[in-house]
């Protein structure tokens, strides 16, 4: 597109000069400023069409049909648009049509080579910033004796440009709270913080900061930011929001990379194509958004669908690594950043094989033990529960007949699919089904979900008869069939009422039947139960040769234009992958090219978003828009510092969070000073270290903590705080009595998409429906009155009494600096100690604890 | 505590703010570089938010003439040809089959016969505009009432289709209309929520929170859900701990507060945060004034229905009456939904797939006098002449029957919504479907420009009333939408 824009721009300048040619300036200028710039000029760009330039009228607007055709008038956009009758469409919207005359001049222009002159403005095309790769800068000279670490050069230079001073160094005790609230999400101990604060060692606070980065801790902190980027949830989302039972192995998987301290440019590789180098789970991330599972006939919405699918995969994918946001140019150009719609489709085409849905980790040594244990290939695998697949000669038929003779657990057999494929397409699904009977009285059993596209249990049919059942498709019409496939409950939580004996005939249009596929022959099935328990499997994906990718004019899924191939926006580099390149290469690729040496975004924003959960804003505010709409740089060349730095450290993060937290800045009270309030209010400059209230995970955990209930053990599925429930559209009803099952880390509550924690969620926890790159940090009457009478909340408070009274004995004032000292650190002043007791002398220990919990001073990162 | 002036915002409040203060202060200081480009004259307007009253009153973009919405929204999508959309053509046609649809596939699968409604139309009101006995006490009130005949939605599946009615979008995670419309302007009362979502007495309708999520706004704009059963969760301890010991905490928390703000003079979330829990107290006592029932007359409980026998229609009825309760008490947006998530095809919603008449003999009374009362008092206590009201359903239904069924199949290409009240032209109709009631051909009408005129309505333009998150000023109505000037008095 691009190149023919500029082939005819060439052949317009070259060929437009013989006669006395139509004077743009002199004659259309004129003309287009009064009826035309108003909405296609430089102010506003209405269907992001501007007319005052040559290149953007040459490649026109969202509908990507230039309204100028050079030479060729009768053929342009603008001369069909200003000469038309239809009212809904003529140009301009207002005001009387051109003239007879006009149109003449315009159109002769356009015959001419609707050239602009000389003095017409041209795009400029000088690459912003962050499109080019970060180079060390040198560093700021040294001003003040003890301020000589990098990030204190660049820091103290633009305090010094604003007149600012930098705060002094926080106490002992602040700092091993902040320390390990900013890296572990949980308070010190007070045993912890009397260690630290007396260890005088030159190299305590190294040690300090070393073991806060060796803890378990550290992961469950860290992977939280992550999976809110990652739009991690365990339900589906959408209608339906089913459970996503194995989702959970992705997020020990962030948690177990930031613990391991796993390098970033592994990372990215292990999320886009882990299934390329051995860790099948860290691609949950591609899937880890919300899928719409209700399916129809119906094509338009199919494939409707499917495009959402893939529009949030690369606007995650772009957004998480890039920094970029693609996402408007799904339907047209991006208006601000050099992102094109092919390029758009090109990122489409990278992620095209990619699908929804679980898949068994043939890398871990379970899966591989497994495996291993299996018998030989004499006999055909035992039936699975998950897939079966019946293939044979390919042959046409009118109508399947799926006959089950007997099931494992003597029960009505069920089935949760049954597709018949021909070629690649499953004709099940606008076949008309019969059966021999159906199980009454269950929604989620009934006949149409044998075809109806959705997978799983509840979406799934069941006969009549307890361990016998025939099901008849009636094809739309005679098709050419190779294969069947079915599965009891393809979601894998399901084994029993398996069909382990069962046959499958066709019929052609005579109406007699064939068996093409039996049970025979196969492998005596074990037990469908323990098979499904021993092979793990995750939440992370199928992958799938796609058709070639194809852009869609506008948007629009039914309108197919030219294929792309797979490969990243032009303007930062290029593949070179053909149009049909193997799928998992192409995301391979994809990943290897985020971290090559000369990509200038991706060491950038991972360093800004390390500095970001520090500091509280990055040092650019607008973490996931590195693009022309997004926020400048507060200390441009410290970004690039921190980038360079990473890279040329193996892109550790845990080198990144030593170097940051060893600065002084870092180390800087969070006291406000006058002049800093009145010249900098948020701190960006960092005159101080900003506080800010913590994100819900620090609260609950932090509670639990402090009351000595917090149930450390990490990894494995999550708790629900929901009350359970099995309708197939799931409702989420938040439950009260909340036992010590739950009193584990909130990293590890089982994330419901849409649906918060009836206590936590209002504390802007994210929904998991989009990715969220920044919390908001919002302050609601809602949030105390869930964090000053919740059930949770009051049962930890009961138990926190009882600690105090285990640790302090009987004595209130002991009860209360015990307190004082677990929930903040320090010791009450003699004015809280004096109202802390006679609180507690008055109405009961329980009503100290419960007000601790809910104090600024628990709540905020000092 | 004097209120924190807005450079004492954090990051979070400063992703709130408005043009003009946000170009005073950081025009030529860091964050406003990128965005003063938009801020142009006719660039995005942020409202401006006090971080410690978020729900403060704001300003509309001009003279608005609702100052509050109440929407019905039914759950399930709720046939516009059994309702209001009267075609005699469906009548005389029945038993034909939809002509250009032989091979119709809708969202179940193929098409039977066009079949005409199972409930009479007939003549209505002064205007005498015809429509069914389905709704009867609805009907009567046809005068009030501006249908758009001809709405349209993107999608057939229930969960998308709700979502894109009150969010927008097909997709999760975007904010709600009733979050756009909190955000944009507050409420006029701060001690109760500025968006409540009443759902049905039967459950929570099938796109769930997304109907009153706030998405990417922060939490304060959220709808909160309630009904007359269910009061605010966590509005007092569980067990009561007595009066004078929820004061002592109280006083004692506030003490604590107070001294740990003195050690960080001027931070304002630490303020807005002690202002919350004054809120709190103060919304304990506001919350149950407004949701107790009991001062309403036993007239006012028989016109609504609440005295029913049938519990669902006593408990949809006790929800109109407390939307009429917290509109009266300045509450900026109430959704009161009626029709549940799917229990079985039409079990707990209007999603009348196989036996349509079946379903809706039970769905039409519960919802039919409650609602027609709402409107009926609203009008007669003069609130309707600044509160906007709206009936709204996800998409319409097919003229035809599916086949081998008695119900009809999802339709998205024409159906009706209508408005009553402040600003709106009544009685009056817009737009149309085509002679069977199928699909939109007069005035064609998005769900954009359904929610460009209701923010329109609200005295916001909704090209700019904006928010950024994630690299794009994201409005409710996305690129799209324009104002449907021809409904507006």
């Amino acid at each position: 597109m691009a190149s023919i824009a500029l082939l005819l721009s060439v052949v317009g300048l070259t060929v437009g000069a013989p006669l006395r040619d139509v004077d743009y300036e002199a004659e259309v200028r004129p003309l287009l400023a009064a009826r035309c710039f108003g909405c296609h000029g430089p102010e506003r760009q209405k269907s992001s069409l501007r007319l005052d330039r040559r290149a953007a009228a040459l490649r026109g607007g969202d509908s990507r049909t230039p309204a100028l055709v050079p030479g060729d008038g009768a053929a342009s956009l603008v001369i069909e648009l200003v000469s038309s009758a239809d009212p809904l469409s003529a140009m301009p919207p207002t005001g009387p049509s051109l003239t007879a005359d006009e149109v003449a001049l315009l159109r002769r222009w356009i015959d001419e080579g609707a050239g602009y002159g000389d003095a017409a403005p041209e795009n400029d095309t000088q690459l912003p910033w962050a499109l080019t790769p970060p180079v060390r800068p040198e560093l700021p000279a040294i001003t003040r004796p003890g301020w000589e670490h990098p990030i204190d050069r660049f820091v103290l230079a633009g305090l010094a440009a604003a007149g600012l001073e930098p705060a002094p160094e926080a106490d002992r005790a602040t700092l091993m709270r902040r320390m390990s609230l900013v890296l572990c999400g949980l308070p010190p101990t007070p045993e912890e913080t009397r260690g630290f604060v007396a260890d005088t060692a030159p190299d305590a606070f190294q040690r300090l900061l070393d073991r806060l980065l060796g803890s378990p801790r550290y992961g469950e902190r860290w992977a939280q930011h992550w999976l809110d980027l990652a739009r991690f949830a365990e339900t589906d989302g959408f209608e339906t929001n089913t459970p996503r039972p194995n989702a959970w192995r992705y997020r020990d998987y962030v948690i177990q990379a930031f613990n391991a301290d796993l390098p970033f440019d592994r990372f990215v590789l292990d999320q886009l194509a882990g299934d390329t180098v051995g860790v099948d789970v860290a691609t949950g991330f591609l899937v880890g958004g919300p899928h719409d599972t209700v399916l129809s006939p119906d094509v338009a919405l199919t494939r409707q669908q499917r495009q959402d699918e893939l529009a949030d995969m690369i606007n995650v994918t772009t957004s998480a690594f890039l920094g970029l946001t693609v996402a408007c140019a799904r339907c047209h150009d991006h208006k601000f950043d050099p992102i094109t719609q092919t390029d758009y489709y090109a990122l489409q085409a990278i992620l095209a094989g990619v699908r929804h849905g679980e898949r068994t980790l043939p890398s871990t040594a379970e899966g591989a033990a497994v495996r291993r244990a299996e018998p030989d290939a004499a006999a055909r695998p035992a039936v699975s529960a998950l897939l079966n697949e019946e293939a044979f000669a390919p042959r046409v038929a009118s109508r399947v007949r799926f006959t089950v003779l007997r099931t494992n657990s003597g029960t009505e057999p069920c089935l949760d699919e049954l597709e018949v494929f021909a070629g690649d397409v499953n004709v099940a699904r606008a076949a008309t089904v019969s059966t021999s009977g159906d199980y009454v009285g269950n929604p989620q059993h009934e006949r149409q979900h044998l075809n109806d596209g959705a997978f799983g249990n509840a979406r799934s049919w069941i006969s009549d008869t307890p361990g016998r059942g025939w099901v008849i498709l009636d094809l739309h019409e005679p098709t050419r069939i190779e294969r069947v496939v079915w599965a009891r409950d393809r979601e894998g939580v399901f084994a029993d009422r398996l069909a382990i004996e069962y046959t499958v005939e066709v019929a052609d249009e005579s109406g007699a039947w064939a068996t093409v596929a039996t049970s025979e022959g196969r492998a005596p099935l074990h037990d469908a139960a323990a098979e499904l328990a021993s092979l793990p499997r995750a939440y992370a994906g199928r992958f799938e040769e796609p058709a070639p990718t194809r852009r869609l004019y506008r948007g629009d899924p039914m309108a197919e234009r030219e294929v792309v191939a797979p490969d990243v926006p032009r303007v930062l580099g290029a593949l070179a992958l053909p149009p049909d390149a193997p799928e998992a290469e192409r995301r391979a690729a994809l990943a290897r090219w985020l971290c090559a040496p000369d990509n200038p975004l991706t060491a950038r924003v991972i360093a800004n978003r390390v500095w970001q959960h520090h500091f509280g804003t990055g040092l650019v505010d607008t973490p996931s828009d590195f693009g022309a709409m997004g926020g400048a740089p507060s200390h441009p060349k410290l970004l690039d510092w921190l980038a360079v730095e990473l890279v040329e450290h193996s892109w550790s993060l845990a080198h990144l969070q030593r170097i940051i937290v060893s600065s002084r800045t870092w180390r800087q009270s969070s006291a406000p000073s006058a002049a800093g309030l009145a010249r900098d209010a948020a701190a960006r400059l960092l005159w101080r270290f900003p506080p800010r209230r913590m994100e819900a995970e620090v609260l609950r955990d932090s509670i639990l903590a402090v009351a000595g209930t917090l149930d450390e053990a990490a990894g494995g599925p999550g708790f629900s705080t929901f009350a359970p429930n099995d309708n197939y559209v799931r409702v989420y009803t938040p439950q009260d009595e909340l036992g010590a099952d739950t009193w584990r880390r909130m990293v590890y509550m089982t994330k419901v998409r849409m649906e918060r924690d009836g206590t936590f969620g209002v504390f802007d926890t994210p929904d998991a429906g989009q990715a969220c790159p920044e919390r908001a940090r919002s302050t609601t009457a809602l949030q105390a009155l869930n964090l000053f009478n919740s059930s949770f909340v009051l049962d930890q408070a009961r138990r926190f009494a009882a600690r105090l009274e285990r640790d302090a004995g009987s004595e209130p004032a002991a009860q209360v600096t015990r307190g004082f000292d677990l929930a903040f650190g320090r010791a009450p002043d003699v004015g809280e100690l004096e109202a802390a007791v006679l609180l507690v002398e008055s109405h009961g220990l329980a009503a100290l604890c419960r007000a601790l919990f809910n104090a600024n001073e628990l709540a905020f990162l000092p | 505590m004097s209120s924190p002036s807005f450079r004492d915002l954090s990051r979070a409040g400063r992703a709130l703010l408005g043009r003009r203060s946000f170009l005073a202060h950081f025009g030529s200081g860091l964050a406003g570089i990128a965005l003063q480009r938009l801020l142009a004259d006719d660039g995005p307007i942020r409202p401006e938010i006090d971080a410690a009253a978020p729900l403060a009153p704001r300003a509309p973009h001009f003279a608005p003439k609702a100052k509050r919405v109440v929407m019905i929204f039914c759950s399930g999508a709720c046939s516009q040809v059994d309702t209001w959309d009267h075609k005699p053509e469906l009548v005389k046609r029945h038993g034909q089959p939809l002509p250009g649809a032989d091979a119709l596939i809708t969202f179940q699968g193929e098409q039977g016969a066009l079949t005409q409604s199972p409930y009479m139309f007939r003549p209505r009101g002064e205007c005498g505009k015809h429509t069914s006995d389905l709704l009867p006490q609805l009907g009567a009130l046809v005068d009030r009432m501006c249908f758009i005949h001809s709405m349209t939605s993107k999608t057939n599946t229930h969960g998308p289709g709700e979502t894109f009615m009150n969010t927008g979008f097909t997709l999760d995670g975007f904010p709600s209309v009733g979050a756009w419309v909190s955000y944009a302007l507050g409420s006029e009362n701060e001690e109760l929520p500025a968006f409540v979502a009443l759902p049905d007495p039967r459950g929570v309708p099938q796109a769930s929170v997304n109907d009153w999520g706030n998405g990417f706004l922060p939490a304060a704009f959220q709808g909160t859900p309630l009904n007359a059963q269910g009061p605010v969760r966590h509005l007092a301890p569980p067990s009561g701990s007595g009066a004078a010991a929820e004061a002592a905490t109280r006083r004692f928390l506030a003490e604590l507060n107070e001294r740990h703000l003195a050690r960080f003079p001027g931070d304002s979330e630490l303020g807005a945060r002690i202002a919350s829990y004054e809120l709190a107290a103060r919304m304990q006592l506001s919350v149950p004034s407004a949701t107790d029932l009991g001062a309403e007359s036993a007239a006012t409980l028989r016109e609504y229905g609440a005295d029913s026998s049938d519990p669902l229609r006593a408990g949809f009825a006790r929800n109109c009456i407390l939307a009429r309760r917290l509109v009266e008490r300045g509450v900026r947006f109430v959704q009161v939904f009626n029709g549940a998530y799917a229990m079985g095809e039409g079990v707990g919603n209007w999603d009348g797939h196989k036996a349509l008449k079946e379903q809706y003999d039970v769905h039409g009374p519960i919802l039919d006098q409650p609602a027609a009362a709402l409107l009926r008092d609203l009008e007669r206590r003069g609130l309707l002449e600044n509160t906007l009201f709206v009936w709204a359903t996800e998409f319409g239904r097919m003229p035809t029957f599916q086949k081998g069924a008695s119900g009809r199949d999802h339709n998205p290409r024409g159906f009706t919504t209508w408005l009553a009240g402040a600003g709106v032209k009544a009685p009056f109709s817009y737009g149309a479907t085509d002679e069977f009631g199928y699909a939109a051909v007069e005035h064609p009408t998005s769900v954009y420009d359904f929610h460009a005129t209701i923010l329109h309505l609200l005295g916001l333009d909704h090209e700019r009333l904006s928010y950024y998150h994630n690299g794009i000023e994201r409005r409710l109505t996305d690129v799209h939408g324009k104002v449907l000037t021809d409904l507006l008095a």
